[in-house]
């Protein structure tokens, strides 16, 4: 079966730093996939070049079998996209922006209007229509975004920190639409670096260190008979000295 | 001291940082050229005293309004880093007028205000001293009445009257500004008016010439300014309003619709785009009306091509002030962004350059095809530079959600901006050239010409700044989401030319403006309408004969320096101008045993 993503030696350098050292991911079809990672690990370059926001130095990216960087026009019919902090088109209200974004989706017209309707209804942002995307706060701004990665509805979803900043209700009904997805035969790759998240939602994890893969696999195989933070904290902290404490602050 | 030395401190670690490639480069400039001011600036000082009080009002006044055109001035420090450290207002302030005087504008005011040193010894020596703390006082009255003027106009433009009166304010003032000789010849006042002197620019003068009075009034001043910053400072913390109107629904159907309808609502609702139509409006209609002082109406009927040029200057980076929205639009690689954009800076610019034309060519009665083929030839070329200089050339800016305290602050890259808005001034009025050419020899013809050569412009740079689009997008939106230029656009391109080639190029295309545009056509319009021995325009001061050969030969100097310019970079831009990825996998294809280096070097994916 051919993987929702395929990511074949990715590398990424910006300047002396190589973020990315070569990784390999398979993200397989039906999958929940967790990407976690310290900050600065290179979760956000790894995704950025897996659906064609950031050009590589050398390796590919394949959604769906088609290179993103040689078939973009395919690959990226078939990818949902929720980047972390970057600007959406401002001056627009959500309603405004889903139009916008379902039309250039070659969408039609009433398509576009009934999947508004129902994106802006579930994830409560209906009541916003006459707020324009730059005076959202930050939570509705996840949840506009996470709107336009879901309007074309795309068979793979590729989510870098979708539930900062949202609150507990509004994350519920997140994770009620990311299992319905699975659950209808969809994929999804989420970055977090919220373990009981991660450990919550997804069957596969990859746990990224310093620009490479240190652990991959089923949740089960990679956090074994810990908690997946245990797993993790022992995968990627220090060996030698654990973790310190403010011996000031506990006065 | 202690916060004033930290934050000091922090502007010089902050400035070592941002100073890095391109900036560098542009800063460097700019010193070179704010340092050769303030030479000028010293030299009167042994030479003409009024001549000095006048020029030490033109430094205050690029203090107030360099910052505003620029878009906000200084603020490599910003009051929101320190707001949660509970420092009292007067306090934050201090510090920050301290940091304000690091950097290369106030050094380069300093060494100017050396000149009341010099003014001063020569008058004895007590002169000499107090023109010590006069020079301090002045630079401080300097730096605060620019933060002051800057916060003043960032609280008025939150709001949309707000950002179209300052539009408007600074349109006229700077309109102002360039046709000063008009009000010179107005009051007919060849000399020095007295008034330099007691404007606070002149205070420190007044102080070295023994009024001692004026050194009190700086220092009251000082204080007085400290305050109202003090409590501006305190205004801009403030959030973002809320709009409450209903939203009229976008009812286009189509993408290329859809385009132009998130655009022109943009232009619409954008505070920014709003005030920046109405400068390029106020800029034009004041430039033009303002000869009338004098009953002369010949630049009115050119309002309308005016508006344009200045409009297109002042949209040069719209890429950049979208900023990381860019994202979108690479994920949609089937859609048209620049036609898009192109229709609506169109629908958002031509009926009121087309008004303004055809109005104020009817007041004067003509001339119709000069003024109408400038019209459609500049319209079009508006159209084609705009998207096309803002995708090759973009200037990183910050995100609009990002944009704290003042919204018209679309980057922190102000030479960037300026550079690029003047590169845009040029760009579009060459545009217009062969139209206007073919209408001052054939007439009418002209206006064919114009509708032509404007179609063509349109087309073929939106083409091409889509292709470029097409091609470099991720690196485009690296440029935004980073604020640097990464090492495999155009600027490594031109970083990887010999050095020669690069201070060839850097020198020709810094300063060819300079014969072309003013020493050039400037002086030759003057010496056509008998405007003789006009301030620095050189050919209005040669003799009868020599007046138009002089003129000239400044064109073809600018000309030569252009093409000089093209020559030093030609090469390295024709070879790698193809960089899509099939492309690049066709050549390794076809010589799989030498591995690219373009295509390694712009990270291609690697096929093998």
């Amino acid at each position: 079966m051919t993987p929702a993503l395929e990511i074949d030696e990715l590398t990424k350098r910006f300047g002396d730093t190589l973020a990315v050292d070569g990784i390999h991911l398979t993200v397989p079809p039906g999958s929940f996939f967790g990407l976690v990672g310290q900050n600065g690990a290179g979760k956000t370059t790894t995704l950025s070049m897996a659906v064609g926001l950031l050009r590589p130095d050398a390796g590919t990216a394949r959604i769906f079998g088609q290179d993103v960087w040689s078939a973009p026009e395919r690959a990226k019919t078939l990818v949902g996209v929720l980047p972390d902090g970057l600007a959406m088109p401002e001056r627009l209200t959500g309603r405004e922006v889903l139009t916008y974004l379902g039309l250039l989706r070659g969408l039609d017209k009433d398509v576009v209007a009934q999947r508004t309707d129902d994106l802006l209804g579930v994830l409560e942002l209906d009541g916003a229509d006459k707020t324009l995307v730059i005076e959202y706060s930050t939570g509705m701004r996840k949840k506009i975004g996470l709107a336009t990665a879901l309007l074309h509805a795309p068979r793979l979803l590729a989510l870098d920190e979708p539930f900062e900043a949202v609150d507990p209700v509004s994350a519920a009904t997140i994770k009620t639409i990311l299992r319905g997805f699975v659950a209808g035969g969809g994929s999804i790759v989420l970055s977090s670096h919220v373990m009981a998240l991660v450990e919550q939602l997804c069957d596969r994890v990859a746990v990224i260190d310093k620009g490479r893969v240190a652990a991959a696999g089923t949740l089960q195989e990679v956090r074994g008979a810990r908690s997946l933070e245990d797993a993790f904290v022992e995968l990627v902290g220090d060996p030698d000295d654990g973790i310190k404490e403010l011996s000031w602050l506990s006065s | 001291m202690a916060v004033e030395l930290t934050m000091a401190r922090m502007k010089i670690a902050l400035l070592r940082h941002a100073l890095h490639g391109r900036r560098a480069q542009t800063a460097g400039t700019g010193a070179t050229l704010g340092l050769l001011c303030a030479a000028a600036t010293l030299y009167l000082a042994f030479t003409d005293l009024d001549l000095l009080a006048a020029a030490y009002a033109v430094w205050l006044l690029g203090w107030v309004l360099g910052p505003i055109f620029m878009g906000g001035g200084d603020e490599t420090l910003r009051p929101e880093y320190f707001a949660l450290l509970g420092l009292p207002p007067r306090r934050l302030a201090g510090g920050l007028l301290v940091a304000a005087f690091v950097g290369l504008a106030p050094l380069a005011s300093l060494v100017a205000l050396g000149g009341l040193v010099v003014a001063g010894a020569r008058q004895g020596a007590a002169a000499a001293l107090v023109a010590v703390p006069a020079m301090v006082l002045q630079l401080a009255v300097f730096v605060l009445l620019s933060k002051v003027a800057v916060a003043l106009v960032g609280l008025a433009v939150r709001t949309r009257p707000g950002a179209v009166a300052s539009g408007l304010l600074n349109g006229a003032l700077l309109a102002g500004l360039a046709q000063i000789w008009v009000f010179l010849v107005a009051f007919e006042q060849t000399g020095v008016p007295a008034v330099v002197y007691y404007l606070p620019s002149g205070w420190g003068l007044l102080a070295v010439q023994g009024r001692w009075w004026a050194l009190a009034a700086l220092a009251a001043l000082v204080v007085l300014l400290l305050a109202v910053w003090a409590a501006l400072l305190g205004e801009r913390s403030g959030t973002t309003r809320r709009s409450g109107r209903a939203r009229r629904p976008m009812t286009a159907a189509t993408a290329n619709g859809a385009i132009v309808a998130k655009e022109l609502r943009t232009w619409s609702r954008d505070l920014v785009r709003n005030h920046q139509l109405t400068f390029a409006l106020a800029y034009a209609a004041c430039f033009t009306t303002s000869p009338l002082l004098l009953g002369w109406n010949g630049m009115l009927p050119y309002t309308g091509p005016i508006f344009i040029v200045m409009a297109a200057a002042m949209s040069a980076n719209v890429y950049g002030f979208d900023g990381t929205a860019l994202w979108l639009t690479l994920m949609m690689p089937g859609t048209s962004d620049v036609r898009g954009r192109q229709l609506a800076w169109l629908a958002a610019h031509a009926p009121v350059a087309i008004v303004l034309a055809v109005a104020c060519t009817a007041v004067t009665g003509g001339p119709w095809p000069l003024v109408l083929a400038l019209t459609a030839a500049l319209l079009g070329g508006a159209a084609g530079l705009v998207p096309w200089v803002s995708v090759h050339l973009l200037v990183p800016g910050t995100d609009p959600h990002r944009r704290a305290g003042n919204p018209l602050r679309t980057s922190e890259d102000d030479g960037g901006l300026t550079g690029l808005a003047y590169l845009m001034l040029v760009l579009v009025i060459l545009t217009g050239a062969p139209a206007a050419l073919t209408a001052l020899l054939w007439g009418w013809a002209g206006v064919a010409a114009g509708v032509v050569s404007g179609a063509a412009c349109w087309w073929w740079f939106g083409l091409l700044a889509e292709r470029r689009l097409r091609s470099r997008g991720p690196e485009l939106l690296d440029v935004m989401r980073t604020g640097r230029k990464p090492e495999t656009t155009v600027t490594s391109r031109f970083d990887r030319l010999s050095r020669r080639r690069k201070t060839v190029a850097w020198y020709c295309f810094g300063f060819g403006a300079i014969p072309l545009v003013p020493q050039g056509i400037v002086a030759a319009v003057f010496v056509a309408n008998d405007m003789l021995r006009h301030t620095w325009f050189l050919a209005t001061y040669m003799p009868e004969g020599l007046r138009y050969p002089v003129a000239g030969g400044f064109m073809l100097l600018g000309l030569a320096m252009y093409g000089a310019g093209l020559w030093a970079v030609r090469p390295a831009a024709t070879r790698q101008d193809a960089p899509d990825a099939a492309s690049d996998a066709a050549a390794r294809e076809s010589a799989p045993d030498a591995p690219s280096e373009a295509a390694a070097r712009q990270g291609a994916p690697d096929g093998s």
